[in-house]
């Protein structure tokens, strides 16, 4: 058994935290797993991914291009920068917020043409040419829904804690939330948790396999 | 960084990075002296001593660079105290004038020196092969393929180094150090620390004409028997097969090899040697390897340093053997090995069909076509973003009187000026080297030469430049950009922090009293988020006809955020109050804050989630039509 998943995102969006939670809850039972991480330099706002690899049968810390089974996009334009890792007609979970580099602001301003942002829309489209196993996450409203914007990371756990081929137990998942983020967040962190779960069931288990 | 895991007592498995588990295997050999200076990938081995130093009994400095971080631990190790640091290849070429002479004259205790090789130049300004430094030192060097293993070579380290009296190189590469899985922890016994008493324990640590003639030979008998102890170390271990073909590879490699061969149906269908200690080599094992194979395959990132190796030593053995590497061809010297480069040149020895990566590759460019970059850029709030704009106008300012300049970059968060939207920078080359650059220039250019560096990066290798401008009277302006941590690498403290390792209380250095005492005419201080004013006092700085320097100073805006929440200080952030913005955008132009966004309809404005309420923009409108957010006007 393997499971590759790509994450991908944006400095300060807690991608380290979310590979952590995953990595102690595979270490306390007893499931291998490798990563490999790039944190960028230490500021916010670049570009930030994490390869994951679970099961016995894997070994280096980067999935070969073509074998991610799931691609996680913190921010929807990283799904993209990443593709050439996911399988064909692999999952997608992609966070519906963009955050606009200040260089594509800086060339709107700059020119005299009417040029736009890159959308959402695009990203879809061109995703789609990949895959057709999208889910698009409002992440920033469930995390302000559970009371805590900074919780969108852990919305993404919940969506990926209830697909069929994602090996490890809600019930481990959130021991290990509750050893990892700070005391007063735990609630909050939980409860965005469930909300990220619930709606993976309501928006992408029609067309996915996933837990019962 | 989860922490109690590193802490732990108990033997169990844990998930750990690669920095955790060289702490981990640091703390469980009862080290006892630490010292550092940050730099990425190594980084978290110093956060993660420093957030376990009022756990343990160990001693630890924060240093003001690599070299006198290795002098500290050398200091331990002549006073046969287990001592370990950590630091980029980079840093390395810093401290090697001390490695050198520490080969020669060795050590009593153990010292582990943890050198990171930074291979793709993820955050590096070269790709530099720090593998050459033990040859050429004398000094062994292990290498990890994985956290565990990275775990049981530190501990093994400082064995090898008390039984040899050498100190110990760990080289990894950016793939270990950030890579994680799971690293099984054994419990452990640790000792209170000891003062311990010279006069016990003296011996002579010189090293100088004759006496380095004598040492010499010693240091050649000492290699010699390292190389016969490495022939049967556990860190070198070879996987039989049924098969004419062999590979020798380390570090990394090593797990894409076994990826390459899973993909290609290969698994034990080939001999691998992986070799743990790269130097000095166990040349009886890798003979003995190669004597009756037909074809070789030598999988190392960078240069071809054992590759070359195994051709010396199978012209005496097996002189037929073809050998695949970097030198046939079949690899590259350049850029990191990834699954699937390795997959492809295992691929084409052995004949089998290499998986369609190219061809995925190139369907996934079509879909990124325009697809926005993602440089690295300065955080919101951050304050060299603010010092930059200043300077910028006071640039523009002296152009127009017929004052060009030379923009000397340096290594620090300010580096990034290199990059889109701002590009401007003439030179960005290695610590220190914008103010060194300065002295030189600024005999040879009819422009006046700028240079920038950063609180961290002056302690670090600025000063003695400066002082050398001083005592020539070379003229140029210096731009010190205080934030008062190491930013870059994650805001580690400094001489310019008032705190120090551990979180305890230190003494802050101050930058304007070293230029004031070195005599430096011209020196003023600024608040960097004070841009109004600052044009002018940058500008002055700039027509001033001899060494001037500017401390512009405000704290990271990371580490600030960190101060501001510890203390429940609130983060009040802005927002563009547009019934008043006729949009001119000057808010953005030169900006570039990431927390700007325009709407449909070209308006700007402030995300709220990552405005760091710093306030600057707000100044800079000419139309005061940015505003803090709750407070009404």
């Amino acid at each position: 058994m393997s499971l590759n998943v790509f994450i991908g995102g944006v400095g300060g969006q807690g991608l380290v935290l979310l590979t952590r939670v995953i990595g102690d809850a595979c270490a306390r039972t007893g499931i291998k797993i490798i990563t490999g991480e790039m944190y960028g330099l230490s500021q916010r706002s670049g570009a930030v991914s994490v390869h994951m690899r679970i099961g016995d049968d894997v070994f280096s810390p980067l999935i070969p291009v073509g074998e991610a089974d799931i691609m996680i996009a913190l921010e929807a334009i990283e799904s993209l920068r990443y593709i050439e890792y996911l399988k064909k007609d692999g999952i997608v979970l992609i966070n519906k917020r963009i955050m606009h580099p200040p260089i594509e602001t800086s060339k709107i301003v700059d020119s005299k043409n009417k040029i736009e942002y890159f959308a959402l829309d695009q990203v879809l489209s061109r995703l789609n040419e990949w895959t057709s196993n999208i889910a698009i996450v409002d992440a920033l409203k469930l995390a302000k829904e559970s009371g805590n914007v900074r919780t969108e990371n852990t919305v993404f756990l919940g969506c990926l804690s209830a697909l069929k081929i994602f090996p490890i137990e809600d019930t481990q998942l959130k021991q290990s939330i509750t050893d990892a983020v700070p005391k007063k967040t735990v609630e909050m962190n939980l409860k965005a948790f469930d909300l990220g779960r619930q709606y993976a069931y309501d928006s992408l288990c029609t067309k996915v396999a996933c837990r019962k | 960084m989860v922490l109690k895991d590193v802490l732990t007592k108990e033997a169990r498995p844990a998930f750990m990075l690669g920095n955790e588990a060289i702490v981990r295997g640091a703390l469980e050999a009862d080290v006892k002296l630490v010292a550092f200076y940050p730099g990425a990938p190594i980084s978290e081995v110093l956060d993660t001593f420093s957030a376990a130093l009022n756990e343990f009994d160990y001693q630890m400095e924060i240093t003001s660079n690599e070299k006198v971080a290795l002098e500290v631990c050398a200091g331990g190790a002549f006073s046969g105290v287990r001592s370990l640091t950590a630091m980029k290849s980079v840093g390395t070429n810093v401290a090697s004038d001390m490695l050198f002479v520490l080969g020669y004259t060795g050590v009593r205790g153990g010292l582990v020196i943890v050198m990171a090789d930074d291979p793709h130049a993820h955050s590096s300004q070269s790709e530099e092969d720090g593998r050459f430094f033990a040859p050429n030192s004398y000094i062994p060097m292990l290498e990890p393929a994985s956290p565990q293993e990275a775990k049981e070579m530190t501990k093994r380290a400082f064995e090898i180094s008390e039984k040899h009296r050498v100190p110990v190189i760990i080289r990894t590469v950016t793939r270990v150090n950030h890579q994680s899985g799971i690293v099984q922890l054994k419990d452990f016994v640790r000792q209170d620390f000891k003062k311990v008493d010279w006069k016990d324990l003296q011996e002579k640590y010189t090293t100088l004409g004759e006496i380095a003639r004598q040492r010499k030979l010693q240091m050649l008998k000492r290699t010699q028997k390292l190389s016969e102890e490495f022939e049967n170390s556990e860190f070198n271990f070879i996987t039989k097969a049924d098969s004419s073909i062999g590979i020798i590879t380390s570090s990394v490699s090593y797990l894409h090899v076994l990826e390459a061969l899973k993909i290609l149906g290969l698994q034990n269908k080939v001999n691998i040697l992986k070799l743990g200690t790269t130097f000095p080599l166990p040349k009886n094992l890798i003979q003995n390897f190669i004597k009756n194979l037909k074809k070789l395959v030598v999988v190392e990132e960078l240069s071809p340093y054992l590759e070359k190796e195994v051709y010396i030593l199978a012209k005496a053995t097996n002189s037929n053997l073809k050998i695949f590497g970097k030198l046939s061809g079949t690899f590259s010297e350049a850029w990191e090995y990834t699954p699937d480069i390795v997959t492809t040149g295992i691929a084409l020895v052995t004949d089998h069909k290499v998986p369609n990566y190219r061809a995925l590759i190139a369907e996934a460019k079509k879909l990124k076509a325009d697809l926005p970059d993602r440089y690295p850029t300065f955080c919101a709030g951050c304050p060299h973003r603010a010092t930059f704009v200043a300077l910028n106008k006071a640039l523009k300012i002296q152009v127009s009187k017929g004052q060009n300049h030379y923009f000397a970059n340096d290594i620090g968060c300010y580096s990034m000026w290199i990059y889109p939207p701002i590009s401007r920078s003439d030179s960005s080359l290695c610590m220190g080297g914008g103010v060194g650059l300065a002295n030189g220039l600024s005999h040879v250019l009819n422009e006046r030469v700028v240079a920038i560096i950063g609180d961290s990066t002056f302690f670090h290798a600025g000063i003695p430049a400066l002082v050398n401008a001083v005592h020539n009277g070379n003229k140029f302006t210096v731009f010190v950009l205080d934030n008062s941590v190491t930013a870059m690498t994650g805001q580690q403290f400094n001489p310019s922090t008032e705190f120090i390792a551990g979180g305890r209380k230190g003494k802050k250095v101050l930058i304007e009293d070293i230029c004031k005492a070195i005599g430096i005419p011209f020196v003023e201080v600024v608040d960097s988020y004070d841009v109004k004013n600052n044009v002018e006092v940058f500008r002055r700085a700039l027509a001033f006809d001899g060494l001037s320097v500017i401390v512009s100073r405000r704290e990271c805006a990371l580490y600030g955020d960190r101060v501001k929440r510890k203390h429940r200080i609130p983060i009040v952030p802005f927002y563009v109050d547009k019934s008043m913005c006729k949009r001119p955008y000057v808010c953005l132009r030169s900006f570039y804050c990431p927390a700007y966004e325009l709407d449909k309809d070209r308006q700007p404005h402030i995300s709220l989630e990552l405005c760091d309420g710093c306030s600057v923009c707000s100044k800079l409108c000419p139309l005061n039509s940015i505003k803090r957010a709750g407070v009404k006007t």
